[in-house]
């Protein structure tokens, strides 16, 4: 009988149960689509990140003093170590060199231009990269043998990569040898303009540049000239050779292993080692990069990697938090439409009670209503949620989302749960209300 | 005869304070057809929600077939009811999402198991073998106090008790309504009827008719036939 009356009272009551089972239906929507987005957006909101800066810079190790971060080193081009530009490819082949989203090499040394002193600073613009192999094997000391994901031989960077957000004004150089961006107080100080030609001399040589363009950074680039790697090279006399790279790399953020690893990864237990290696944090990545490259010195630019932890974690708090009081909102309306239920039954619970329901069958069949309506409409919810995400993911991050297979039943229970909550205080009157003072009068 | 009913000094006061029913004493043997009649507002439907068990005497006692009320708990006075009473109201009171039989078997249901046959028969008995699956909304004003009448004996309760079983139909209704009742009262049912009708106060065995919470007459059902029928003619 219990079954049978549920289902009569439910497509008896059809608009109201629409009413609550729609409240919980749009929570339940809103939730399972802000945690799918929450739960799988960290790591493509992270991807986006990685634009703004570099968060790794590799010097050569002899002079892994002071490394500016996000400036450039003023070091005399003489007494410099360097490192080669031919090793630079096999940033890629480490374990992560997956997460590595880009890098850029940096040769620099004061040179004179247009009658002044400034900072040359060759680099690649834009280049194709050749990988030297396919992907290495890992293997560990446990015996496990990892393979790191591939992703073709061929692989795009350089300065445009690592920087895109830099305003330029004109265009960006295209890897022509014979053409500079300027930085603003270089072009003002010059008195050049997109389009002029500058001369530059340095160790005896001299040679002639085409400025492409005008960067504004707010930083140290504003007082630097970007030319080609190659022609710096020439110029300074250093064929094939790199003082700085600065790497973006896709990271984790730091957590207890990544902390017990930074010191000395090689003291962790070898298990321990094994997943603090096959994990992307900032100093597995800086350590892969120094097993790579020969006489390299990796570090990493924590604040950079700590700024993008704390705003994911302050995206997925907001997302948490805008699920929470949705799930909140559905609740009151669940209150609201269960109080007004209440009401409309009162007739109907004085003669149940009448007839010999105790009250805590009464409580039992609104209760099992409240329920049936968190199914239905956390159900119908959660498909809608998932649809939304996905369009969530495609419109604003660009990226599809894949549904956590923990979303479904988290949000089920979830609506059922806000369901009963609705529902109990208003079934408590319920069960409580006297049948014959109900029953009296129409 | 045996009796069922024993009401002692029962009283009831409402906040206000009403006294809706002053010191009540009363036996009803078992198999009588009693009509409690009286002025609105003089206490009918208080008297009959106290024997329902629907609600407790401020003062005073009911005996119900040896039990006394007044000491039951809450969830003892519920049981009781589902066993002892069957109750018919004026308003019928069927739940409006259910067909007939549902309701019926609701009442099954509260009392102990449903069982749709048992109920579909009931239904018969009061001439709805046809109406099963029709809801409240779908049957006319007697046709849905014949189902409340089929809910009522469906659990073989002790004692009917109707507050203007027919307050609510019409004349062709009531007679239909009222040869159920005359039926059940030759099947030996004990029944408790408040009614304002002198036409229906005439069937029972006996009528008593309260004032302001008082009762004031007895009258047995040979004395008011023989009396001449002044009520009839106004
Ligand atoms: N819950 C209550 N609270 C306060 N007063 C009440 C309550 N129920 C009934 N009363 C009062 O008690 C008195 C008796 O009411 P009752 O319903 O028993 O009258 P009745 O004889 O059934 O009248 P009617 O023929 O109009 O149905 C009335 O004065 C009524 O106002
Ligand atoms: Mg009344």
């Amino acid at each position: 009988m219990l079954p049978r009356l549920l289902w009569k009272s439910l497509r008896g009551r059809r608009s109201r149960v629409a009413l609550a089972g729609g409240a919980l239906a749009v929570a339940a929507a809103l939730a399972a689509a802000l945690l799918s987005v929450a739960l799988d957006i960290s790591e493509k909101v992270a991807r986006e990140l990685r634009a703004f800066g570099a968060n790794i810079t590799v010097v050569p190790r002899q002079e892994s003093l002071e490394v500016e971060i996000g400036g450039l080193r003023y070091a005399a081009a003489a007494q410099a170590a360097y490192l080669a530009e031919v090793d630079l490819p096999k940033l890629k082949t480490i374990f992560w060199g997956h997460n590595i989203q880009g890098f850029a090499p940096f040769l620099s040394a004061p040179v004179e231009a247009g009658g002044r002193q400034v900072l040359l600073v060759g680099t690649w613009f834009d280049r194709e990269v050749v990988l030297p192999q396919g992907p290495r094997k890992f293997s560990f000391s446990s015996g496990n043998v990892r393979e790191p994901e591939s992703e073709g031989s061929r692989f795009r960077t350089g300065l445009r990569a690592i920087a895109p957000w830099w305003r330029v004004r004109g265009r960006w150089v295209e890897d022509l040898p014979g053409d500079a961006m300027v930085g603003k107080a270089v072009a003002a100080r010059l008195g050049v303009a997109p389009g002029d030609r500058v001369p530059v001399r340095a160790s005896g040589t001299e040679r002639t540049f085409r400025v492409t363009g005008l960067i504004e950074t707010g930083g140290p680039e504003e007082d630097q000239l970007f030319v080609d790697l190659a022609a710096a090279q020439a110029l300074l006399g250093l064929p094939g050779k790199v003082d700085r790279v600065q790497v973006s790399a896709l990271v984790k953020p730091d957590d207890v292993l990544a902390m017990r690893g930074r010191r000395n990864p090689q003291g962790l237990p070898p298990e321990e080692y094994e997943r603090w290696y096959c994990s992307p944090y900032i100093d597995a990545i800086t350590y892969q990069i120094e097993e790579a490259i020969p006489r390299a010195r990796a570090k990493a630019v924590r604040q950079v990697a700590e700024a993008e932890g704390a705003f994911l974690g302050r995206l997925t708090l907001t997302l948490v938090l805008v699920s929470a009081i949705a799930i909140a909102t559905a609740g009151l309306g669940v209150m609201a439409t269960m109080t007004t239920t209440v009401m409309e039954r009162r007739r109907e619970i004085g003669l149940m009670k009448a007839i010999g329901a105790e009250p805590r069958q009464i409580a039992r069949q609104f209760l099992l209503e409240a329920a049936l309506c968190g199914v239905a409409g956390g159900g119908l919810g959660t498909v809608i949620g998932l649809l939304l995400a996905k369009f969530i993911g495609r419109q604003v991050f660009q990226v599809p989302i894949a549904p956590s297979p923990i979303v479904v039943p988290f949000v089920l229970a979830l609506a059922v749960l806000v369901a009963l909550l609705g529902a109990a205080l208003p079934t408590w009157r319920a069960a409580r209300l006297e049948p014959a003072t109900t029953l009296k009068g129409d | 005869m045996h009796e069922i009913i024993r009401l002692q000094s029962l009283s009831k006061v409402f906040p206000g304070p009403v006294v809706a029913l002053d010191r009540v004493s009363l036996a009803i043997p078992q198999g009588e057809w009693m009509a409690v009649m009286g002025a609105s507002g003089s206490g009918k439907s208080t008297l009959l929600n106290l024997l329902g068990c629907l609600d407790r005497p401020t003062e005073g006692q009911i005996l119900m077939g040896g039990t006394s009320i007044g000491e039951l708990t809450e969830a003892q006075l519920t049981g009781f009811r589902r066993e002892t009473v069957g109750l018919i109201f004026q308003q019928f009171h069927l739940v409006p999402y259910l067909s007939a039989v549902e309701n019926v078997m609701l009442a099954q249901y509260f009392h102990s198991l449903a069982d749709e046959a048992e109920a579909s028969e009931a239904l018969a008995r009061v001439g709805l073998a046809d109406r099963l699956r029709h809801r409240p909304a779908q049957l006319s004003g007697g046709e849905q106090q014949r189902v409340c009448i089929a809910r009522a004996l469906v659990n073989q309760p002790k004692i009917l008790l109707a507050d203007e079983p027919t307050g609510n139909l019409d004349e062709a209704n009531e007679r239909v309504v009222m040869d159920i009742f005359q039926q059940l009262h030759d099947d030996g049912h004990t029944i408790v009827m408040v009614t304002h009708d002198p036409h229906v106060g005439m069937l029972a065995d006996r009528r008593i008719e309260l004032e302001h919470g008082r009762l004031v007459t007895i009258h047995t059902h040979d004395l008011v036939a023989a009396a001449p029928r002044t009520a009839d003619q106004s």
